[in-house]
């Protein structure tokens, strides 16, 4: 047990880290940078004012409404203490707090990105473990294949898969989360309308992951193919059958760790994958919120996908940590 | 080194990406050679009014061009099925479809009728269509519109040679300009003064998308080739540190590579693009600031492969004669890992041309009138204008195999290499 | 004499590189293994020994292939049979081996009372837990293991217990014939000695009838094993006692390997350390004469004609060379002085 206890007592404190440092990071990068927000607001609200007077008036208004007049180190702690109240301040283009945007938004793209990247990684373990292991022609189709959508960006799939299934076919509608028409309730008209505006956006997300991670697995499952043991156990007798589940079993721990490593560069592009479709998850409320200069608002969904993104890493860690014998052993050394 | 330079040639993987990515590179070179001109001009209509194809003027056509006689069987046919509307063609089958039913005339059911075989469609309207014919099913309106599409029908087939005329200023009259336009008559494009190929039709701003789309490929290419020379000279100068001083100094870059390696790149970058102002946002700056978001893999993989070399033989020996350290890492240490840095530097290339697509996208890309990229050709496209509504897929879809075949030929020279370097994952 | 537990006839195998090359690593190799005696295989790597030891249980996949000769295990023909049937019914029960990295020969995620298990079921599907797990104890306690070390998993052994997990679960079935290859290259010289003890204390209780070692390290055959068999290039080259082999091997080869390891028992230890000039042929391409022809200093033109066979030689010995024990024994004798 002393070896479990050492790699989660690590796991935690370095997830402790991550997030004091993703605050930080959160708070100071803005405030580092020439454009200061309250400067990019008052240059959006004031568009078309010429009288220095009104710009600067404006100015020290939005300066006193965020606090950017006191001093950094006062500002931090404001911002600790709002954030530990669950205050994200308000949306000045949609006139409401932040959390009740985020609210809206968080479900819609937790419910479409986990079941997405899931599914994805499953689908993409199998096709790598496969074609590592019948290789020859399937492996020969398949690799160049899955190179080449996992190439793709996840806003390249987003709309591909949208001009051919929705705009030339016309199986499923091309934006948005649900039917405009409908008033959000639990019957069967508005769950049948989300399923169909679910699909589109769930199968590009789906189809880059399988890309992904299939070629990961596959030179992992080649690499467990030569290890030693595989020969060692065909020639105890023991089926090919059994030593293929021995191999995709160690080939395919590891990919938890590689997800945990590409979690955050896939929730990045699953992002823009919602943007194109307009679903109404934090994607398009990124969108929105940066078109409409809406500092705290954009602040908020940055940190708010940061967190989600240390959170997946670290429960992946966790899950790691209990299913491979390895990570155990090698705390000891 | 020499023997596996060879093996990189000779690998198929590698060599398809690299000729799909210099035969890109290339065109992005040649083409604004033999096709000169401004391509952020507007020279068409706003909003993807000009699809695809070749426009030839109509004045210069009848202007003092020649002509020639043709006489081709059928032209007349093609004529008339080209000016034949879809939507008549829908709408003189519902006619025939429902007069089939109240009268039951044999070949007047949805399946027989063939709406694309114009001869025999409108064969079967002359031959059942009279205003005088009762159709109960049709609403009033409806059977005005009949009426009106018969007469357009009948004119369609007023194909009689044409007279052209031109306002004399002098008298104020119309003087013939040409005795007689055949339908026989034919002109040679070559001979027309003013043509405009758009083989990818305009954008939301009218200008030529092709021209547009090489610039913005250029451009992209640019930001992917700083990128990655940011990310990798970051990289390599962390995971060398890291690697190969150890201690203390590795504690530290192994902190902030951790650190980064969780916290989203892509965040950072938002933060960091959101915090300049549209004046500062060049393609170049943001080329700068995706480079400084993505070294966190590039610095993994030279610390892990120069602590594997810090202690063998050779470096040893290196050591013990006395070398300085930057002549050990040049001389012993560099050439053993140019092959990952290669690879790590190809992957920055095509990462950097995506997050900078990505990043256009949330509009926060570079901010210029002056030049286009792939991403921002996305963003006008298809964020801040209506090219799926306008059906106009002239306007983004290019931009996306563009992206597609970049990023393919740079995944393919990077598998390429693996497999050469790590000979287990070959076929 | 014994009974013969093992008769090999012209075995042939090749392998396939990398690059579609084949590798005839095992060249008509022939020779007997009584019950009760070890038979020691000693060579350069390279020689072809590892896969002879892979060669020799039978079970066949690439890159290693079966080209011709018999394999006869306790008067049972098994070149003929069927892999499936080679695989339920000979390897482990009949023949079995433990290989040269036994630090990896363990599936790192399974724990190895499961990995027994998946062994023992493999050739009797009925054999229940309990049956199991008793006889995987009482051959851990032979082997000096404790017995929670079979509710764990091999990254968390030590290299030297993994070593003697090994050696206990490619004997768990009593095969005949355990054929090690190398089994203690990884280890120090205590662990080495150790595990030779093991092996022999095996052999004793019955649990295997008979042993082919494998090494490189001449003077551990010595200690270890009754016979001594020379390999180069693919093929036999000598064979004999222990005794014969490392006090007066004939061979010129063999001679030479003796001469190029320091061999620290008494009254070897003067000898001089001489390596043996020259490469080994390439496999790929043979040559149509004696293979060592290149490399020994006592090839005639002769020699370089065609293929050299094993002959016998006095006291039940082989030797693969054109000249007679006497020639030999006259040319090695005009060398000293």
């Amino acid at each position: 047990m002393k070896g479990y206890r050492k790699y989660y007592t690590k796991k935690i404190i370095w997830f402790l880290i991550t997030l004091v440092a993703a605050v930080i990071l959160n708070f100071i990068l803005p405030r580092l940078m020439p454009n200061d927000p309250v400067n990019a607001m008052v240059g959006r609200v004031a568009q078309g004012v010429s009288d220095p007077d009104v710009i600067r008036q404006l100015y020290e208004e939005y300066q006193r409404e965020f606090g950017l007049d006191r001093p950094v180190i006062e500002q931090f702690f404001i911002y600790i203490g709002n954030l530990l109240r669950g205050e994200l301040g308000k949306s000045f283009t949609q006139r409401r707090p932040v959390a009740d945007i985020l609210a809206t938004a968080i479900p819609w793209s937790v419910g479409l990105q986990l079941p997405a990247i899931l599914t994805g990684w499953i689908i993409g373990n199998l096709l790598g473990a496969l074609a590592a292991y019948i290789r020859k022609a399937f492996d020969k189709t398949l690799m160049p294949l899955m190179l080449f959508i996992g190439g793709i960006p996840a806003f390249g799939m987003a709309v591909i898969l949208l001009s051919v299934f929705s705009l030339n076919l016309g199986w499923f509608p091309p934006s948005l989360g649900y039917d405009q028409s409908l008033i959000p309730a639990f019957n069967w008209n508005f769950i049948a309308s989300i399923i169909r505006h679910y699909h589109l956006p769930f199968w590009s997300i789906v189809l880059i992951s399988i890309g992904g991670q299939s070629l990961g697995m596959r030179s992992m499952s080649i690499y467990e193919l030569n290890a030693d043991y595989v020969k060692y156990s065909r020639y105890m007798g023991i089926k090919d059958g059994k030593i293929v589940r021995y191999v995709f079993r160690n080939a395919m721990l590891p990919q938890v760790t590689g997800l945990a490593l590409s979690i955050g560069t896939m929730i990045g592009g699953a992002l823009v994958a919602e943007l194109i479709f307009s679903y109404p998850g934090l994607g398009s409320t990124l969108w929105r919120a940066i078109s409409g200069g809406d500092y705290p608002l954009i602040s908020a969904v940055t940190l708010i996908i940061t967190l989600m993104v240390l959170v997946t890493v670290f429960l992946l860690d966790i899950i790691y940590g209990l299913i491979d014998p390895r990570v155990k052993a090698s705390q000891y050394e | 080194m020499k023997s596996q330079l060879r093996s990189i040639v000779r690998s198929g993987k590698f060599m398809t990406g690299f000729v799909i990515f210099v035969s890109i590179l290339l065109l992005t070179i040649i083409y604004p050679l033999i096709n000169p001109g401004d391509p952020m001009a507007r020279i068409g209509y706003d909003s993807f009014r000009t699809r695809p194809g070749t426009y030839v003027s109509l004045y210069d056509t009848l202007d003092g061009v020649n002509t020639f006689t043709f006489r081709i069987p059928g032209a007349n046919d093609i004529r008339i099925s080209n000016k034949l509307r879809e939507d008549d063609r829908e709408r003189i089958k519902y006619w025939l479809v429902e007069y089939g039913k109240q009268e039951e005339v044999a070949g007047l059911t949805e399946e027989e009728i063939d709406i694309e075989d114009t001869v025999a469609l409108l064969g079967l309207w002359w031959e059942f269509y009279s205003d005088e014919v009762f159709v109960r099913n049709l609403t009033n309106a409806e059977r005005n519109a009949f009426m009106r599409l018969d007469v357009r029908l009948d004119r369609l087939f007023d194909i009689d040679d044409l007279q052209v005329y031109t306002l004399n200023p002098e008298t104020g009259e119309h003087d013939i300009l040409f005795t007689e336009v055949s339908t026989d008559d034919y002109i040679n494009v070559s001979d027309v003064a003013n043509i405009i190929r758009l083989p990818l039709g305009t954008d939301n701003f009218g200008s030529d998308v092709l021209k547009k789309l090489v610039l913005a490929t250029a451009t992209s290419l640019w930001i992917g080739l700083v990128a990655g020379t940011v990310a990798t000279l970051i990289g390599l100068t962390l995971g060398l540190l890291g690697g190969y001083v150890g201690g203390i100094v590795d504690d530290i870059i192994m902190f902030f590579t951790n650190l980064f390696t969780v916290i989203p790149g892509f965040v950072l970058l938002i933060l960091i693009s959101y915090g300049m102002s549209q004046m500062e946002r060049g393609a170049t700056t943001v080329a700068v600031v995706i480079g400084l978001t993505s070294w966190v893999w590039t610095t993994r993989s030279v610390r892990s492969q120069v602590m594997s070399l810090r202690n063998r033989d050779h470096v040893n020996l290196s050591k013990l004669s006395g070398h300085s350290m930057p002549k050990i890492i040049i001389k012993d240490i560099l050439p053993y890992i140019a092959s990952y840095v290669v690879m790590a530097f190809i992957l920055q290339i095509s990462s950097g041309i995506l997050a900078e697509a990505g990043l256009s996208m949330l509009g926060l890309g570079p901010s210029t009138t002056s030049t286009a990229t792939l991403g921002m050709m996305l963003d006008w496209s298809i964020m801040k204008s209506t090219a799926f509504i306008h059906g106009a897929w002239w306007a983004y879809y290019p931009v996306i195999v563009v992206i597609l075949l970049i990023s393919f030929s740079l995944n393919l020279m990077n598998t390429g290499m693996d497999q050469v370097f790590n000979p287990q994952l070959r076929d | 004499m014994g009974k013969v537990m093992l008769e090999v006839k012209g075995l042939t195998t090749k392998y396939i590189t990398r690059f579609k090359e084949d590798v005839y690593a095992v060249n008509d190799v022939s020779f007997k293994v009584e019950e009760g005696r070890s038979v020691g295989i000693a060579g350069e790597s390279g020689c072809g020994k590892s896969t002879l030891a892979l060669s020799l249980m039978g079970y066949y996949f690439a890159p290693l292939h079966y080209i011709k000769g018999e394999i006869i295990i306790d008067g049972r023909n098994i070149s003929g049979m069927k892999p499936d049937d080679i695989r339920k019914n000979i390897l482990g029960t009949e023949i079995a081996y433990i290989p040269q990295a036994a630090m990896n020969a363990l599936n790192p995620t399974r724990k190895i009372i499961k990995f027994i298990e998946d062994v023992v079921r493999a050739h009797d599907p009925k054999a229940t837990k309990k049956d199991i797990y008793d006889l995987a104890r009482q051959r851990f306690e032979i082997l000096n293991l404790p017995e929670e070390a079979l509710g764990k998993y091999a990254v968390e052994l030590s290299g030297g217990m993994k070593q003697r997990t090994v050696i206990a679960v490619s004997t768990i079935l009593s095969p005949k014939i355990l054929i090690a290859d190398e089994p203690s290259s990884a280890l120090d010289v205590t662990s080495q000695k150790m595990v030779i003890k093991m092996i022999h204390d095996l052999m004793e209780l019955g649990y295997i009838k008979s042993m082919i070692f494998i090494t490189h390290e001449l003077p551990l055959l010595y200690n270890v094993t009754d016979d001594i068999m020379v390999m180069y290039a693919a093929q036999l080259v000598e064979s004999g006692t222990a005794d014969q082999m490392i006090f007066d091997p004939l061979h010129p080869y063999s001679k030479g390997l003796m001469g190029s390891i320091l061999v620290p028992e008494d009254g070897t230890r003067d000898v001089k350390l001489v390596a043996i000039p020259g490469t080994p042929p390439n496999l790929k391409k043979p040559p149509d004469g004696c293979r060592f022809a290149e490399r020994c200093k006592y090839a005639t033109a002769n020699c370089r004609l065609s293929q050299v066979a094993f002959y016998d030689f006095e006291n039940n010995r082989k030797c693969r060379c054109l000249f007679t024990e006497n020639e030999l024994r006259e040319a090695y004798k005009n060398e000293q002085s």
